[in-house]
């Protein structure tokens, strides 16, 4: 349990979709893009609510959720983590809808900008280019 | 252990002919942190007046930590915490005072928390009482509350006074307490941000009445802003169950329902042959939604 906190999640409390589920779709971005690997472990539930100043039941009820969806796994005296075989076996399909919700604002975003598709689909090629990938 | 820390069933309380409360359930689950919504005169403080013993209904049941309000014993009285919506008692007393004047009446007292939170909440010692501000002295009613580290903790309009630092300051005392030990914790508020950060049940009075109780998560999944766009004039009457409020014009609607489901949405797609956009609302809107 030692770098279990190189990242955070965002969550927005006045947003209508409740914050449990904000979690649950951050862990699984956060896996489908490689940023949490199998093995790695989350933080604590106490961590995540005294870091966003929610209730600790909201962190727990979005990790018991992920742990049925087979995202997480419980590890005694440990916490939670990342399960070994799920990503490799998780189908195109799931993965594909983990990262929809995200291409969905740049496709509004970059319309009100008026940017052509060409040219965002340039920028992405050139940023994945650019970051490193394991 | 799993009864629920507060039941209230077919409460009913009237001030002469005005009745406040109408047959009203409610039931507050050991561990919750339990949010009280409703507008200004809904009847949310003589709800907890009501639990508290501190009014009788003329009607119903009221059981708190398995307890009768009408006659806490001592001991239930030892495991509860209230603050009321404003309260300066002895203003002549200095903070310190007031602190050891409360701490006398509890056999079990934390003063190392309350010492803690009154450096925390800036509160100076020496102060009288009288001539706090109101935020301050609401302060320092919370902070005498939790001395005798009650498992049940009760609070009208906890944050009314309180500046937007305090408050998360507030809520922040709230949520260690509930992540340290096994605390219910059951508050009024109008303050929709705030229940909504904190809270994972919610209960909406209404009418004299709960319009709704059940987790904060469920409210949000069920009542939703339904846009529909149609390629032909919609019909008058939109065939669906629960609608809030209906913005209806030829080729497009705006309606809030609850009791929704996702099939609901294709089942509308179909019969309506339109396109259905669902939105997702948060507690102020839902609010808004269900008083209109």
């Amino acid at each position: 349990m030692t770098e279990e906190s190189n990242f955070y999640f965002h969550i927005a409390t006045t947003s209508g979709v409740p914050i449990y589920r904000q979690i649950i779709d951050q862990v699984k971005t956060l896996a489908a893009f490689g940023r949490v690997s199998p093995g790695d472990f989350l933080p604590s539930v106490r961590q995540v609510a005294q870091e966003l100043e929610i209730n600790p039941m909201t962190v727990s009820k979005a990790y018991s959720w992920l742990e049925k969806e087979g995202v997480l796994e419980s590890v005694r005296g440990q916490g939670m983590r990342v399960k070994e075989d799920r990503i490799s076996k998780k189908d195109m399909k799931e993965r594909k809808d983990a990262l929809l919700p995200l291409l969905k604002q740049v496709v509004i975003q970059a319309s009100q900008l008026s940017l052509e598709p060409e040219t965002v689909m340039a920028l992405l090629e050139r940023l994945w280019k650019e970051t490193p990938h394991e | 252990m799993n009864d629920p820390v507060i039941q209230a069933q077919r409460v009913t309380k009237r001030y002469k002919a005005k009745t406040i409360l109408n047959d009203l359930f409610l039931a507050v689950p050991r561990g919750s942190v339990f949010g009280l919504l409703g507008k200004n005169g809904a009847g949310k403080t003589t709800l907890i007046k009501c639990v508290l013993g501190l009014v009788y209904p003329q009607d119903g049941l009221i059981s708190v930590l398995g307890d009768n309000p009408r006659n806490f014993l001592e001991r239930t009285k030892e495991r509860i915490g209230y603050v009321p919506q404003s309260d300066r008692p002895y203003p002549w007393l200095t903070v310190r005072q007031l602190v050891t004047y409360t701490a006398s009446f509890y056999p079990l007292w934390n003063m190392a928390l309350v010492d803690r939170l009154l450096k925390e909440w800036e509160l100076e010692e020496e102060d009288k009482v009288g001539l706090l501000s109101e935020g301050q002295a609401q302060k320092l009613s919370i902070i005498l509350a939790l001395g005798h580290e009650p498992e049940l903790l009760i609070f009208d309009e906890p944050v009314a006074s309180l500046d937007p630092a305090a408050r998360r300051k507030f809520l922040k005392t709230i949520l260690d307490i509930v992540a340290d030990r096994e605390c219910t914790i059951f508050f009024s508020t109008h303050i929709t941000s705030d229940l909504e950060r904190v809270a994972d049940r919610v209960a909406l009075l209404k009418n004299g009445t709960i319009d709704f109780c059940g987790e904060l998560d469920v409210l949000k999944d069920e009542v939703k802003r339904l846009r529909i766009v149609s390629p032909v004039p919609l019909p008058r009457d939109i065939p669906v169950n629960g609608v809030l409020r209906c913005e209806l014009s030829q080729y497009e609607a705006v309606l809030s329902v609850r009791g929704f489901h996702a099939g609901i949405k294709s089942q509308m797609e179909q019969r309506l042959n339109a396109r259905i956009e669902v939105e997702d609302l948060n507690l102020e809107e839902i609010f808004l939604e269900l008083h209109a």
